[in-house]
């Protein structure tokens, strides 16, 4: 018995399983940290795509309404479109004229459905539609009514068009039965407020979701020369220059069919003596009518792929500080105040008290918290020497970082922004708590006391918080910092209206400096506080009901109805310490338009703020505004306009189709992404797209009856549904399985 | 390879108890990884536990009950299928810290049995792992926090990207979409969404 081909052979075996071993070990080095990178990647992306396209219709820009509606595959061919919008500016009140002209190109009966945004605080409150030489005005109904009557006149083929509110912001226009090749014009008025801020009155008019200006569009004298005359002007070049282009897709790409030209122009009568008229984003001219008033019109080859922004201001010596406008309608008359608050100096800017809340919760894991955490540090670097400050953080336990407020000294401010930096998301949200410790107010009693409240509001008891910030907010502001993709929007503005603060949506890491610098250039100027306003006649309702502070360069704006303008209106406040008070005669407020709208939309965010407050019912408050919104003829979330023309027009045999009104997407944004996968349509997919789809509706006679309904709310974007479990008992079991065997050979060596 | 030679040249004392430390680390860190996979599945069956409780109570006394003091979101409903023989509580929302515990309502679609879509999703690997038993015209049942009962009956059942899915929440009539991630058996997550759509059927009150 030879003992060396033995040793040989367990010599060979021996290296064998130490090169084996090794390549094991070698590749779960280099495999495993380069799967556990991946794996980490593939999360942040996953969370990245997600909430940029799972926002809420509430949290999405116009623009994005559009995407959502071009799945449809039942759009034949788009009616052309041209708009013009007619602006009215009187003293504090813009009344807008929109007229949309639709053409049906296709050989058929078709719908459309026309999505325009509009400021905020816009009341819509009239609708004609011009068929020929007839026209149909429509009138204010009870929204579900409205959409009933709508319904029924589009399956009887009667021509009718449907203006409803989707948010606030959004409204929709439905045009059913528009037959082959006819032209439909439907003119739809509405009224905003003229904004002041820092000396300047601006105006804006959303375009971003109406059409581009056409550069072949009637020349712009001949536009300002009559409505009705610029109109034709507009409506008939591009038709005829684009009768060869048909539009295939809803949604265009950017260079193609420019199917929607804008024409705009504006009577700007600002009531003082203008300085500088001037338009941010668009080529206009500008003729001068008088000292006050100027007359605008859209010019040039710009693009309205932006919102169309004038701005004008008044010579410096003319400057006003008041304005007072009254209009008489039915027995009432209806007040506007504007109130500009003397520009005091204030040599020694007077300590403020800042109370920081931040929400570190597991909601606000990931980019949330690094915003949260960047904007904080932000916040604390801009504390001035005689502020007082504190900073609490919460999940579902809470921490004061300081017992009570400190003075902001360098090493304050240095160790709560160690303290900051060092916080994590994890755990629950209980904002109660901190909510009720940021605004214990015992210690300190006076000066301003200021409190910025940052998360994502993702709670479910926010009756329960509003409840106490209206209960325990005392001299407190309440400055709501929304964080992520997606923040309680709700929840964070209605805190911030019932602490008399702002609310600021953070979305991005990139957003943090330029949203948190505009808040704190606030926070750091409140002009006046504690306002309050009194009439000396009785029986006048006053909107708002709760006067907010008013800050520098911003305007206090109060609207009223009353039986008479008579008396006087005192409006008072504290600058600093020293009390402020203006008496405004009120008979010799001038005339205005469109003050009552003003008026009565603002009574319809007081009653929801109302409900909110708890102060009345879901039932009261949708009474409330049901019946200012027939009172006052705006379109609200109950309320529709509407407009039917009685004569059949469509023969029942002649199927109706539904096309939406092509629609652009804002300047910047990316047309490929937003589309998500299908990068390229051509039109030759399209129209196959569109035959097949035609098809399908001719044999299916019902199919194409089924209503349209908003674009913003069609399509629902679904969570991530698995979870890393099993990859992650994939990855353990292989390092396992190495671990044992690399120990298994130590082993052997060992004994050898 | 040339380093097993080396570690061969140098002598045996130092490679053994080098490679006697990365078995170590190795094996440390596959029980971790392995622990920490095992923890999603324990958190997602425990839970149901916690949930089921939290359930119960909120149909007798008819307001949400948190499961746990910290949670950022309560039970709403209970999804079965009768003849698989499963059930699952759904919670409010879909974070991710939601669905680790169960499935959620989506919150801008309506409670199951409103008018309109109601949309439910959960992870493939967990709560919604039965979907892919789901056959046509299996009857889901969905019990509310308010105590009513829903029958839905599967009408069909398709695969769609998350953001192409094309569910109404404001379509006419009772639906109901159950979604969760497709394909079945992947390990990585991807963007693909497997959606079970049904019908109402049936009401049944308190």
């Amino acid at each position: 018995m030879s003992a060396s081909p033995n040793v040989s052979r367990y010599q060979k075996r021996q290296n064998f399983l130490i090169r084996f071993g090794l390549l094991l070990w070698f590749s779960n080095a280099i495999l495993l940290p380069v799967l556990a990178v991946i794996f980490a990647l593939l999360h942040p992306l996953e969370s990245h795509a997600q909430p940029a396209a799972a926002v809420t219709p509430n949290e999405m820009g116009t623009g994005s309404l559009l995407l959502q509606t071009n799945q449809d595959g039942k759009y034949i061919e788009a009616p052309r479109l041209a708009t013009d919008v007619d602006l009215d500016v009187n003293g504090p009140t813009a009344r807008a004229v929109l007229t949309q002209a639709f053409e049906n190109t296709t050989d058929k009966w078709v719908e459309a459905l026309y999505v325009f945004p509009l400021p905020e605080d816009s009341a819509v409150y009239s609708l004609k539609m011009i068929v020929g030489n007839r026209i149909v005005v429509a009138d204010i109904k009870e929204k579900q009514a409205a959409r009933a009557i709508y319904e029924k006149a589009r399956k009887e083929g009667k021509k009718a068009s449907l203006v409803e509110q989707q948010r606030p912001n959004v409204f929709t226009n439905a045009v059913a039965n528009i037959g082959p090749h006819e032209k439909i014009v439907v003119q739809i008025e509405y009224q905003q407020s003229v904004r002041l801020a820092d000396g300047r009155f601006s105006l804006r008019v959303p375009l971003v979701v109406a059409p581009r200006y056409s550069p072949q569009g009637a020349s712009p004298i001949t536009q300002q020369a009559d409505l009705k005359a610029g109109w034709g002007q507009t409506k008939q070049s591009p038709s005829r220059k684009g009768s060869d282009q048909p539009i295939s897709a809803p949604l265009m790409a950017p260079g193609g069919d420019r199917a929607n030209p804008v024409t705009l122009k504006v009577n700007l009568d600002a009531g003082f003596p203008l300085d500088d008229v001037k338009s941010l984003y668009h080529a206009v001219k500008i003729d001068k009518i008088g000292d006050s008033a100027r007359r605008i019109v859209l010019d040039g080859d710009a693009t309205s792929d932006r919102d169309f922004v004038l701005e004008w201001s008044a010579i410096a010596s003319n400057m006003p500080s008041v304005g007072l406008f009254r209009e008489h309608v039915g027995k009432d008359d209806y007040m506007l105040a504007y109130v500009m608050p003397p520009a005091v100096a204030t040599p020694q800017k007077a300590g403020r008290e800042v109370v920081f809340v931040i929400d570190n919760s597991g909601s606000m894991g990931g980019t949330s918290i690094e915003q949260a955490r960047a904007s904080l540090d932000y916040a604390l670097s801009r504390l001035e020497p005689n502020d007082r400050f504190n900073v609490i953080r919460f999940d579902n336990t809470m921490t004061k970082f300081f017992p009570d407020s400190v003075m902001a000294t360098a090493e304050n401010i240095g160790s709560a922004r160690r303290f900051v930096t060092g916080l994590e998301a994890a755990g629950g949200t209980e904002m109660l708590p901190p909510l009720q410790a940021a605004l214990d107010d015992s210690h300190q009693a006076n000066g301003l006391r200021q409190v910025v409240f940052l998360t994502d509001g993702e709670v479910s008891n926010e009756q329960q918080l509003l409840d106490a910030i209206a209960k325990l907010r005392g001299r407190s502001r309440i400055f709501m910092v929304g964080i992520g993709s997606a923040p309680n929007t709700y929840l964070m503005s209605r805190a911030a209206e019932l602490g008399r603060g702002s609310f600021t949506h953070i979305g991005s890491v990139a957003e943090v400096n330029e949203r948190m610098r505009a808040l704190f250039d606030r926070l750091e100027n409140p002009a006046v506080t504690d306002v309050a306003a009194s009439f000396s006649e009785k029986n006048a309702s006053l909107s708002p009901n709760l006067l907010p502070d008013i800050y520098h360069g911003e305007p206090l704006v109060l609207a009223a109805r009353m039986g008479k303008a008579a008396g006087t209106l005192t409006v008072s406040g504290k600058i600093g310490d020293r009390p402020w008070t203006i008496s405004l005669p009120l008979d010799q407020a001038s005339n205005a338009k469109g003050i009552s709208k003003i008026w009565a939309r603002r009574q319809i965010d007081d009653a929801e703020v109302n409900l909110t407050l708890g102060k009345i019912s879901q039932a009261d408050a949708d009474k409330r505004i049901l019946q200012l919104a027939l009172d006052h003829h705006l379109v609200t979330r109950l309320t529709s306009l509407l407009a039917v023309d009685t004569k059949r027009l469509r023969p029942t045999n002649a199927p109706l189709t539904q096309a939406d009104i092509p629609l652009q997407l804002p300047a910047g944004w990316d047309y490929n992404k937003l589309l998500g996968i299908g990068t390229t349509r051509d039109a030759k997919a399209d129209t196959r797209h569109q035959q097949a789809a035609d098809k399908s509706e001719s044999a299916d006679g019902d199919a194409e009856l089924e209503p349209i309904s908003a674009p913003a709310q069609t399509s629902v974007p679904l969570p991530q549904t698995a979870t890393p479990g099993m990859l992650l008992i994939l990855h353990g079991l292989l390092a396992l399985l190495c671990g044992a065997s690399l120990l298994f050979l130590a082993l052997r060596r060992n004994r050898a | 390879m040339i380093v097993a030679t080396r570690l061969q040249t140098i002598g045996s004392a130092p490679a053994r108890s080098l490679l006697t430390f990365a078995a170590g680390i190795l094996i440390a860190a596959g029980l971790f990884l392995a622990a920490q996979g095992g923890w999603i599945y324990a958190k997602a069956a425990l839970a149901q536990l916690l949930l089921e409780r939290a359930f119960a109570e909120s149909v007798i006394s008819g307001t949400p009950v948190k499961p746990w003091s910290w949670a950022d979101t309560w039970p709403v409903a209970r999804i079965e299928v009768p003849r698989l023989g499963v059930s699952a509580i759904a919670l409010k929302g879909v974070s991710g810290q939601a669905l680790a515990f169960g499935p959620g309502h989506l919150d801008n679609t309506p409670q199951a049995g409103e008018e309109g879509t109601a949309v439910y999703a959960a992870h493939r690997d967990t709560h919604f792992t039965f979907l892919r038993n789901i056959r046509e015209n299996d009857r889901l049942r969905i019990a509310r926090s308010d105590g009513q009962i829903f029958t839905f009956r599967v009408t069909h059942m398709a695969v769609a990207r998350w953001d192409e899915a094309e569910i109404d929440p404001d379509a006419r009539g009772v639906h109901l979409v159950l979604a969760t991630c497709f394909p079945f058996d992947a390990v990585t997550s991807g963007p693909l969404r497997y959606l079970v759509y049904a019908d109402l059927e049936e009401t049944t009150g308190k």
